[in-house]
């Protein structure tokens, strides 16, 4: 079995229809949103503090936890069109080992989340700078931190394609794959948190923070491991429910 | 559609028959096929018939490893699908008519294709001009009529140039001119040694393109053969006495059917036993000869109100 080629005939199908421009377009339109907070927002007692400090700043384009949504998202749709649209029967004819096709799928869309996650923190970080231009505060964040940052989003944004794409292959239907992808990302941490306090560390929000920086009740190094985690366990689902079922 | 070109060479001794081996596949409590045994013979092209939920396409399924059967097996040059070396480039297959993302092209559809079966792109191309697509390659497939959609899916089933193509109701949407060049390419490539299975419910379209049929109805076989054998294996018999020439021939083993006052349709007894059992029993024979059913005839006598149901559902649909 050559990895390589199946892996790039998964990337072909990413990158062959409209869904990457539209994802890209959205992390446009964050960028935009964000420039204009930084140039013309204001704190509650209309000064600027918000941008005062190089955390402040960039703790406004830490993307790490928006990359984990989107490209989540965009797993998940990637993963749950191809059973929506029977294409994934091409796909497991060509690859009859199952596992096989979907690890390719997984890593394909890791890729494509991952630049999803970079451009995102990129676009981030320039329309920081873009806003700050128009106020009295200089760009203040170290080479190093805004490395840390633009990395901690790359990896977020391919943790979470990869945990979208694991929901997407075991729901199977698009409308429910992003259901599910929001339900685990987005609703059920704060639930979590409510009822035991404790989790507060390793929900996504906390975990992508500390990633980009920002967050100390957890280490760096845990923060990757814990985002993994949280990838590898929909994908392992995704990934035994698809080796067992008829494709149908 | 012209005809193909292959990028791949195979020795060409090598032949994939197609055998299904006492396969069931049960979903819940509901057997979609029950104990299925036939084989697909290379270098013929074998028609694959049956009423609408008959189990052509879970059948279809399991032959490509994209269903697994409760029990039985079926393989492809002896191997299951998936421990075909080169499952693509065995088999060629279209299962689903409109398996497209609506937006993605054609071109790249095939492309996707291509990269994973390490194909040379310039094939996609060759195979394009095959179905007469190349003008609308660039198109996104979900502007494609069924037609072209069936192009595509064909080939897609090209692509790879395989010694075997299972193809499920390749001629659906096509026009008279498409469906003749379909029925010349897989006459082609049968004549070529390599296996061809299509199914269909299209009987005409079969009767003029399969050199064998399996048919099937509610899950099971009920018969396999050569089309001209099954066609003649009835004969004709007028007779002076037709009730007592039935009664007759029933008693030594045939099965009778009397459409006309004096007419009689024998199967299972030959010219010779029926002209013996007709002096035996003293009745004059005034014709007796063999009776070459068409297709259609010999469908629904053997899949009766199913068949009936498909054929009115069909008609409807169109």
């Amino acid at each position: 079995m050559n990895w390589s080629r199946i892996v790039r005939a998964e990337l072909r199908k990413l990158t062959s229809t409209r869904m990457p421009l539209v994802f890209l377009v959205v992390l446009g339109v964050i960028g935009a949103a964000t420039a204009i907070a930084v140039a013309v927002g204001t704190d509650m007692d209309g000064s600027k503090t918000f941008i005062s400090t190089a955390t402040d700043q960039q703790s406004l384009m830490a993307f790490a936890g928006n990359a984990l949504v989107i490209a989540g998202l965009f797993g998940a749709i990637a993963v749950a069109r191809e059973y929506a649209y029977g294409t994934v029967v091409l796909t497991f004819l060509t690859t009859p080992r199952r596992p096989q096709a979907v690890l390719a799928q997984y890593a394909a869309v890791f890729v494509a989340g991952s630049v999803l996650g970079l451009v995102g923190a990129g676009i981030s970080a320039g329309s920081v700078a873009a806003g700050l231009t128009m106020t009295d505060f200089g760009f203040m964040v170290s080479a190093a931190d805004l490395a840390q940052v633009l990395a901690a989003s790359t990896l977020a944004g391919g943790a979470g394609a990869v945990l979208g794409a694991g929901i997407g292959a075991f729901v199977r239907n698009t409308g429910g794959a992003v259901t599910g992808t929001i339900l685990l990302l987005v609703i059920l941490p704060p639930l979590a948190v409510q009822m035991a306090s404790e989790t507060a560390s390793w929900v996504p929000g906390t975990l992508t923070y500390a990633a980009s920086g920002l967050e100390n009740v957890v280490s760096v190094g845990a923060a990757i491991v814990a985002i993994a985690l949280w990838a590898f366990v929909p994908a392992a689902i995704g990934l035994v429910s698809v080796t067992r079922r008829d494709v149908v | 559609m012209n005809q193909p070109s292959g990028p791949r060479t195979r020795p060409k001794s090598q032949s994939y028959p197609i055998s299904v081996e006492h396969v069931t596949k049960s979903y819940g409590g509901a057997t979609a096929v029950d104990d299925l045994s036939f084989v697909v013979t290379p270098g013929r092209v074998t028609g694959f018939l049956g009423p609408n939920g008959a189990g052509k396409s879970t059948t279809m399924k399991i032959m490509l490893g994209l269903a697994a059967p409760t029990s039985g097996r079926s393989t492809i040059g002896g191997l299951a699908y998936a421990e075909l070396a080169d499952p693509t480039g065995t088999v060629g297959t279209s299962v689903e008519s409109d398996a497209f993302h609506p937006g993605r092209s054609g071109r790249n559809h095939l492309r996707i294709l291509a990269d994973a079966t390490a194909t040379p792109l310039e094939r996609v191309d060759e195979v394009l001009e095959m179905v007469e697509l190349s003008a609308a390659a660039n198109r996104n497939a979900g502007t494609y009529s069924l037609g072209m959609k069936q192009r595509l899916g064909l080939a897609a089933a090209l692509l790879c140039d395989p010694p075997v193509l299972v193809l499920d109701e390749p001629g659906n949407g096509l026009d008279p001119q498409g469906i003749r060049t379909l029925r010349n390419l897989l006459r082609s490539r049968a004549a070529d040694g390599n296996t061809v299975l299509v199914s269909s419910h299209l009987l005409g379209e079969v009767e003029h393109l399969a050199d064998d049929v399996v048919i099937v109805n509610e899950g099971r076989l009920v018969t396999q053969g050569s089309l001209a054998d099954l066609r003649q294996s009835a004969s004709l018999v007028r007779a002076a006495s037709p009730h007592a020439l039935q009664a007759a021939l029933e008693a030594a083993g045939g099965v009778v059917e009397s459409n006309q006052p004096d007419t009689l349709v024998v199967r299972g007894l030959s010219l010779d036993e029926i002209g013996e059992n007709a002096f035996r029993a003293g009745i004059a024979l005034y014709e007796l000869s063999h009776h070459t059913d068409s297709l259609e005839d010999r469908f629904f006598a053997w899949t009766g109100d199913a068949a009936d149901r498909t054929q009115s559902n069909t008609k409807e649909d169109q």
